[in-house]
């Protein structure tokens, strides 16, 4: 119960400390904006739907970039989990492909796929692509010996092994990399407006910037937060559903 | 001599390396159909290793191994496996845990389910089918993976210390309900486990194995089928004394080639 109230009364806390300081410190707006105006920036952009498209835009994105990277990534795990051939020759490039930041990418994406929504959703699916990939391959690894043993007793073919055995024994940890995937997947998109974007909430922050609109600069965080705490939930529950609809069989 | 039955089951000098050492180092041996045979050993004696031989999951480097006169070259139909861990797979049900050798290679029919059904009775868990593995306890998961090797009907079980991780009381429950279901269906079997209560307990024939030989066997004459309490009969504790001698003698034997 204690806790349950400390839990409502840190934000407004916080809020309260944050509007007094800027109330008495006179600090300019421009610099740190009072919670009010951004609360009042976000009310006028949701009211008059001008930050709607925005939204649609960065939630189509990150949709796209998580739905194509993690696809991709599942697959190649699979793949190279599977062919130890495979995994000998193309993991390095892996690695390197990985260790390259993505976003410095970013510029030739533009090159490539133009400004606007294919280059960003590219970036995102890069993205994403790793951790799937990664845990895929280490859930698919770590498939118990003992049971595999069975599966070959059962003269259960490399086929039925990987989809009756190996994928989901490695779910959960199939599942975790889809959430780290999530996360990362908003970053790509904001970030890749940044960079690249017409629109989108990434994009609209750099006009904020240039209108030296600091209050909708806020006002689009807390967007951007809320849609990533959304989509993460999300996530949670349908890890949750898969895993308890696992259990029961 | 009474002259035996054609073996079912037969090692002929078989031999299995691994890493230049040879862990199962000329066996022969062999199980008359219907008979219940126990290979007794002290850990790391190779008798895990015989067994996978004799299932067809390791090919013998020389030698060979025979089923019902045909040479093993791969699992087959025709044998069940209980390992060492019950090894249930968490997200089926326990149903689907016995069926998962049929579902496998085809549709599981309603004749399955059945079959299935009365197996889990059999060995007890009536009532528990559509549990998940998780809920059940040690002994239970252990009956469930009982289920599961015999639901293809085999005509040979083999089963590597499979009761071994249970507390006494769960053990003996388990071995009477074994040696019941073996009866019914007239399943050969071949039984390793280090506990020499068990092997007297289970066994038409009893082996005992050190350093991937077979050093010593015993006849175990004792009725079938066997009630619970033979297990304090003279006779058998008789059987389990010269069991341990012959374990000593072949462990002796080994630290007397160490000395060499």
């Amino acid at each position: 119960m204690t806790t349950r109230i400390a839990a409502i009364l840190l934000p407004l806390l916080l809020l309260a400390g944050w509007e007094g300081y800027c109330r008495w410190s006179g600090i300019p707006a421009l610099v740190l904006p009072p919670p009010s105006a951004v609360g009042a920036a976000l009310w006028s952009g949701l009211a008059s739907g001008r930050l709607l498209p925005h939204l649609a835009v960065t939630a189509a994105e990150m949709a796209l970039g998580l739905g194509i990277g993690c696809l991709v990534g599942f697959v190649a795990g699979v793949a190279l989990a599977e062919v130890a051939g495979l995994r000998r020759l193309l993991y390095p490039y892996v690695i390197a492909s990985q260790v390259v930041p993505k976003l410095a990418l970013a510029p030739l994406f533009i090159l490539w796929f133009g400004f606007g929504m294919t280059s960003t959703v590219a970036i995102t699916a890069l993205i994403c692509f790793f951790p799937l990939l990664e845990n895929t391959l280490t859930g698919l690894d770590r498939v118990d010996p003992a049971k595999q043993e069975l599966f070959r007793m059962l003269r259960a073919g490399r086929w039925r092994t990987l989809t009756r055995l190996k994928i989901p024994a490695g779910l959960p940890v199939i599942l975790a990399g889809l959430r780290v995937a999530v996360v990362l997947a908003l970053v790509g998109a904001v970030v890749g407006e940044f960079i690249g974007g017409r629109q989108g909430l990434g994009a609209s922050i750099i006009a904020a910037q240039g209108m030296m609109d600091t209050p909708l600069m806020f006002a689009l965080f807390a967007v951007i937060t809320a849609l990533g705490m959304l989509v993460y939930q999300a996530t949670l529950l349908i890890e949750r559903w898969l895993l308890s609809r696992q259990a029961k069989g | 001599m009474p002259t035996d039955p054609p073996a079912f089951l037969s090692f002929e000098n078989v031999r299995f390396d691994y890493s230049g050492a040879a862990i199962v180092d000329g066996v022969d041996w062999a199980v008359g159909r219907g008979a219940i045979h126990c290979l007794l050993g002290r850990s790391g004696c190779g008798k895990t290793t015989l067994l996978k031989l004799a299932a067809g999951l390791f090919t013998p480097a020389t030698g060979r191994v025979r089923l019902d006169g045909a040479a093993v070259c791969g699992p087959g139909d025709a044998v069940g496996f209980v390992f060492q861990a019950p090894t249930l797979l968490e997200w089926l049900t326990v149903l689907d845990n016995v069926l998962l050798p049929v579902t496998l290679h085809r549709r599981a029919t309603a004749d399955d389910r059945a079959r299935a059904l009365d197996l889990l009775e059999l060995v007890g868990l009536a009532g528990l089918a559509d549990r998940g593995p998780r809920a059940l306890s040690g002994g239970q998961q252990s009956r469930v993976a009982l289920a599961r090797a015999l639901i293809a009907d085999p005509a040979l079980l083999l089963l590597d210390e499979p009761f071994a991780a249970l507390d006494a009381l769960t053990r003996e429950e388990l071995q009477e309900d074994l040696l019941r279901l073996c009866a019914q269906r007239g399943t050969t079997a071949l039984f390793v486990t280090h506990d020499i209560a068990e092997a007297v307990y289970l066994g038409d024939r009893v082996a005992v194995m050190a350093d991937g030989q077979l050093r010593h066997s015993l006849s175990i004459d004792l009725p079938r089928p066997r009630p619970r309490d033979l297990r304090y009969d003279p006779r058998f504790n008789a059987l389990c004394r010269e069991l341990r001698h012959a374990m000593d003698g072949a462990t002796g034997l080994r630290r007397a080639e160490a000395a060499e």
